[in-house]
């Protein structure tokens, strides 16, 4: 059975970090076998997400326990609903928190009264850290949105339909390939796309034209190019959404 | 992510000094556009809520690079399908699940599916209907299916 320790370094005489979400290091243990691997965490100071990546580091890696000094009650229900069990309070070394998870981990769990009454807790912080989380995401698109429909505004009056027709003249095979062109120039939220191929619906741009530009958009980007490049070679990336 | 509306704010005052007329045509049908995507939008948000609520990055994890053949396909299609938030947010995760022997294709998988997005559903019905948006996503996963293995057949980038 492994466990994850968060650590200040990445040995067994580290000493047990005192957060969970930004400690530098989680040092998954095999109590079984004694094995460990030290994995250094991609967030190490407060900011969004930090408490997720370190959810999904700990989970990814197969913990059924996380020893810490502290944990926010957010991560502690996350990490509880994916089944792993969330020991608080430790201090001293990695090596001592194997050691007292191994003799007997009962030791370090808060009472089971405690628990309970904490859980109605977590379910209501789990709650409003949910609709944070989606008014979060609901406004980040806001911006852009507004943006896109402003424009639509303007396109609608300012520019005339023998323009539109100039571009998407009818042809399947042209107008598709017009609509993949500008599907790849633009990225972001899909939303955007689905707003404007919509609008060009109305203007008689065809069907083929509209879906090869919002598949483009979600899946040819050249702003995430960067990032690709970094994780897959020249002829992946020729197959991949990017 | 401001600098998009502010030009297209700017653009609007230049065209109101030229021709105040049309701009206000334009308010007014920017405005329809808006009113036409309340519901749905607010529909947008219930799913995101939802998402948040019962869907956690935890769950994306344990999907991913897990099981091989059809199994490891519909994981990863389906962790793509929940993913939520940014992209190079994942990177991370990735290049750990590679390191640890996830394959490639798994990871394609993933990246392409990435492009069905559960909670903007209410939007791109309202747009296209049901019909299209289904059919648009079955071909998106089938296309995954093949980009994932295409993917795997093409050598991997030589790390340092």
């Amino acid at each position: 059975m492994k466990i994850a320790v968060s650590a200040d370094g990445s040995n067994l005489d580290a000493k047990v970090a005192n957060r969970f979400s930004t400690a530098e290091y989680l040092v998954i243990i095999d109590v079984d076998s004694g094995e460990f691997e030290a994995v250094s965490s991609p967030v190490t100071v407060r900011q969004h997400g930090a408490g997720v990546q370190a959810i999904v580091l700990a989970v990814s890696r197969g913990a059924k326990a996380v020893i810490t000094g502290y944990c926010s009650p957010a991560v502690a229900s996350q990490l509880k609903a994916s089944g792993v069990e969330v020991l608080t309070g430790m201090t001293g070394t990695v090596r001592d928190a194997m050691e007292q998870y191994k003799k007997s981990s009962s030791m370090m769990k808060l009472p089971e009264a405690h628990h309970s009454s904490m859980a109605a807790m977590i379910n209501k912080d789990v709650l409003i850290h949910a609709a944070r989380n989606a008014a979060r995401q609901f406004v980040t698109l806001l911006p852009i949105l507004i943006g896109v429909v402003l424009l639509i505004g303007l396109f609608d009056v300012f520019v005339s339909e023998g323009l539109l027709a100039s571009i998407f003249s009818g042809n399947v095979a042209l107008d598709t390939l017009w609509g993949a062109c500008f599907g790849s120039i633009f990225a972001g939220n899909p939303i955007n796309s689905y707003v404007i191929g919509g609008e060009l619906l109305k203007y008689g741009v065809s069907l083929f034209a509209v879906t090869a530009f919002i598949v483009t958009w979600v899946t040819v980007g050249l702003v995430q190019l960067p990032a690709e490049i970094a994780f897959y070679s020249r002829y992946q990336l020729l197959l991949l959404p990017s | 992510m401001f600098l998009f509306p502010i030009v297209i704010l700017v653009i609007y005052a230049v065209l109101f000094v030229i021709s105040p007329g049309k701009v206000g045509l334009a308010i007014k049908s920017s405005g329809n556009v808006f009113l036409n995507m309340i519901i749905p939008l607010s529909l947008v948000f219930v799913i995101m809520l939802l998402i948040n609520l019962f869907l956690k990055p935890a769950a994306v994890a344990k999907f991913l690079g897990k099981g091989s053949g059809v199994k490891g396909i519909v994981l990863s299609a389906a962790a793509g399908i929940i993913s939520t938030g940014p992209i190079y947010a994942w990177y991370p995760l990735l290049k750990d699940l590679k390191e640890k022997g996830a394959g490639e294709s798994s990871i394609a998988i993933f990246l392409y599916n990435r492009a069905v997005k559960p909670f903007l559903l209410p939007v791109m019905v309202t747009y296209f209907g049901w019909l299209y948006v289904v059919t648009l996503i079955i071909l998106t996963i089938l296309a995954s299916v093949v980009v994932g293995f295409s993917v795997s057949i093409f050598p991997p980038a030589k790390r340092k």
